[in-house]
């Protein structure tokens, strides 16, 4: 008897506790997760930061952010950790498999969307009609590409030739990395004069294709006139990896090192006066510091409110008006980098898009909240600075 | 003497009681984690059924390794290379169904791969006379590096795939629950009811005096090193049926989160005869649980960690606290 009232007290403490809790969420906004592959770089902190600093302050969200994803198992069981939060939609940053990231929001009927990335045609001539997938806006392989190629163009425009790379995640067959590389690689073949060659390749598709022929391994040697004189790969960070760091950065005659990432955390303490460091990152203060110090000489990168866009096609997609292609199709659009060449660019794209005033602020998101395709697609396709503020 | 015993008798039973809660301890956790879950999920207006199939997508290659990992953990070893071999397990797998077309043969090469793993693994042990976790160390960096020399040889970009459609029909919770339920059985068979369980468990709680008894530590270690193969092998096949994509960070938490499991689930760090296959399922649910409240709170990974940091310690004091002063000299 004694048992069973300590019983009932226990059972009628619970459903009380559990009688407030429905008044408690029903007030709860529109809930959005997102995958991250990343938690940890100041590239994915500034994009959370805009996320949860500035969107859900002035938009009726909550952001639910995964754990940093390591495998594609990882992504589903952070995908039905968000439907079982009832997300409405996910904001995918994590690419280890797209193709089951879509199937499985469709299959359970919440939206999804890639942000600062692209599918491959293949995926989306699969994937365009599924009515949860919104699409995708950031840099594809093109784009990242042509951001490889635009920094090596611009030292050997003034007259270098003596060049280092770091290749970063090339190894591990990373596909962005591979085609950064390509682009630093194609630049180099077309300034190297005519028997220019990188293995036998010379232009965008064989040195891809060499690229992966190869292993993933980037060799070092002669380009014609360019010389690739040093090559760092992988994130092995051991003693032996950061060695080889300084002594690629200090090769002799190295005028220009390239890095596909983390240029500034890698190579820019132990570099040699004369050598210019160039990298693609983000616009963060580590970054601001090293350019100012003349560490980092050139910075292609990611603005913190880049994926605002692609906020606004989940949104509409989750309040009844998704944006769609003329055809009915989910979106596709390329968004690249913003380039800086000196320590003001720096100063004046990161000031620009600060968690309180960021490039893409909520005026000029509300402007796409019903426009048609034809607009958003111009507005997200119009990514430079100077786009953006023209925009505003 | 009637007086002595009556003494006696009020402290046994206060120490049987004590033993038979501290049992309970890995119990008593799972059910207040998933009241606690309960109670947050409600008062955040989760889906429950959505919940139920989250915990266990994310327990079950965890349970199926753990459960095998437990005949290494009763010898008082540990495999560090689980995760490793899980990987390289899955990826040859996958690689034999794009040869071959055929699921059957891709479970069979999984099987056939892990058993081939671990028993490298035990042997090189035995061969070179060296503790079985030191060839485990060697293991998980040989097995990390072929995974990249797979992904090279299979030249698909950074990951080895097969289509989803094949996988399909296996991704699901009955074949989930099945694979794990009967390894269970067969585990819960060999642990409890064959001389193979009893002498490891043996071997586990003083392995001077089974060796005494004839029982040999090599042979054993071999056995438990196959055992284990054989769940590495299923955790390979129930990862590849769940995410049809195989990279080189695939399975690279299981090796953690099996260590974790065995000790939430009650298992002694120190293995012998206390030593029980529950404890693999228990903890992985627990865990399982623990991060799904976790990412209700919205807390992140690094407060996570730090929470089955603590439980961790304490799980293992209050685990000990029955048998470290029992134990017999090795």
């Amino acid at each position: 008897m004694k048992n069973f009232k300590k019983v009932a007290a226990v059972a009628l403490s619970l459903s009380m506790a559990f009688s407030f809790a429905p008044s408690a969420s029903a007030a709860k906004s529109t809930k959005i997760g997102v995958l991250v592959s990343d938690t940890t770089s100041g590239e994915a902190l500034g994009f959370r930061s805009y996320y949860e600093d500035y969107i859900e302050e002035q938009y009726d969200v909550t952001f639910i952010y995964s754990d940093q994803l390591e495998d594609a198992a990882g992504e589903k069981d952070a995908i039905d950790s968000m439907i079982a939060q009832n997300c409405k939609a996910i904001i995918s940053f994590s690419s280890f498999d797209r193709p089951a990231q879509i199937e499985q929001c469709e299959e359970e009927g919440v939206y999804y969307a890639v942000a600062t990335g692209t599918l491959t045609d293949e995926q989306y001539e699969t994937y365009k009609e599924y009515e949860y997938y919104v699409g995708a806006i950031g840099p594809d392989n093109d784009t990242e590409f042509q951001t490889g190629y635009d920094m090596a163009k611009y030292y050997l425009d003034q007259g270098m030739t003596n060049f280092g790379i770091f290749t970063g995640a090339v190894p591990y067959y990373t596909e962005m990395h591979i085609y950064r590389v390509a682009g630093m690689l194609t630049a180099m073949v077309e300034a190297g004069g005519d028997d220019a060659n990188y293995n036998g390749a010379t232009d965008k598709d064989s040195i891809v294709a060499q690229i992966y022929a190869d292993g993933c391994a980037i060799s070092t040697g002669s380009i014609g006139t360019v010389n690739l004189l040093s090559v760092v790969e992988g994130y092995t960070m051991d003693d032996a990896w950061y060695a080889s760091c300084e002594a690629a950065v200090n090769a002799e005659g190295l005028e220009a090192f390239l890095a596909v990432g983390n240029g500034a955390d890698f190579f820019a303490a132990s570099k040699p006066d004369s050598v210019k460091i160039a990298t693609v990152d983000s616009y963060v203060d580590s970054l601001g510091e090293a350019m100012s110090a003349g560490s980092v000489d050139y910075l292609a990168g990611k603005f913190n409110s880049s994926i605002g866009p692609i906020f606004i096609a989940v949104m509409r997609a989750i309040d009844g008006n998704p944006l769609r292609t003329d055809e009915g199709y989910a979106l596709a659009l390329g968004q690249g980098y913003w380039v800086a060449t000196s320590y003001e660019d720096f100063q004046t794209y990161q000031s620009g898009d600060s968690v309180e005033s960021p490039a893409y602020t909520k005026d000029i998101l509300d402007q796409y909240l019903e426009a048609d395709y034809a607009a958003f697609a111009e507005f997200v396709g119009a990514y430079t600075y100077d786009d953006i503020t023209n925009v505003g | 003497m009637k007086q002595e015993k009556a003494l006696k008798a009020p402290s046994q039973a206060k120490v049987l009681m004590k033993r038979r809660i501290l049992n309970l301890v890995p119990i008593i956790g799972l059910l207040v984690l998933i009241a606690v879950y309960v109670f947050v999920g409600y008062w955040e207006d989760i889906r429950f059924d959505k919940g139920i199939q989250a915990i266990i997508n994310s327990s079950v290659v965890c349970a199926v390794v753990a459960t095998g990992a437990i005949f290494i953990y009763t010898l008082g070893s540990f495999d560090i290379s689980l995760g490793a071999a899980t990987l390289v397990s899955a990826m040859i797998g996958a690689m034999a169904y794009n040869a071959t077309g055929s699921i059957v043969v891709m479970m069979l090469v999984c099987i056939l791969v892990a058993v081939g793993i671990e028993l490298i693994s035990s042997l090189l042990a035995a061969f070179l006379d060296l503790p079985v976790f030191i060839t485990t160390v060697a293991m998980m960096s040989i097995l990390n590096a072929f995974a990249l020399v797979l992904i090279q040889i299979n030249g698909t970009g950074d990951s080895i795939s097969i289509p989803s459609e094949a996988v399909d029909p296996f991704d699901n919770m009955a074949f989930k629950l099945a694979v794990l339920i009967l390894y269970l059985i067969f585990a819960v068979f060999m642990f409890n009811y064959t001389k193979i369980g009893r002498s490891q468990k043996f071997l586990g709680g003083n392995s001077l005096c089974a060796k005494l008894t004839g029982i040999s530590m090599k042979k054993m270690a071999i056995v438990a090193f196959v055992l284990c193969g054989v769940g590495i092998g299923l955790g390979a096949i129930l990862t590849v049926t769940y995410a049809p994509t195989v990279s080189r960070n695939t399975a690279s938490g299981v090796g953690m989160n099996v260590i974790l499991a065995i000790v939430f689930g009650g298992m002694p760090v120190s293995g012998g005869a206390k030593s029980k296959i529950s404890a693999a399922v228990i903890g992985a649910i627990s865990i399982s649980v623990l991060d799904q409240i976790m990412s209700i709170l919205q807390l992140g990974s690094g407060v996570g960690q730090m929470v089955k940091a603590v439980i961790f310690l304490a799980v293992v004091v209050l685990t000990s606290l029955g048998y470290r002063q029992k134990m017999l000299a090795r």
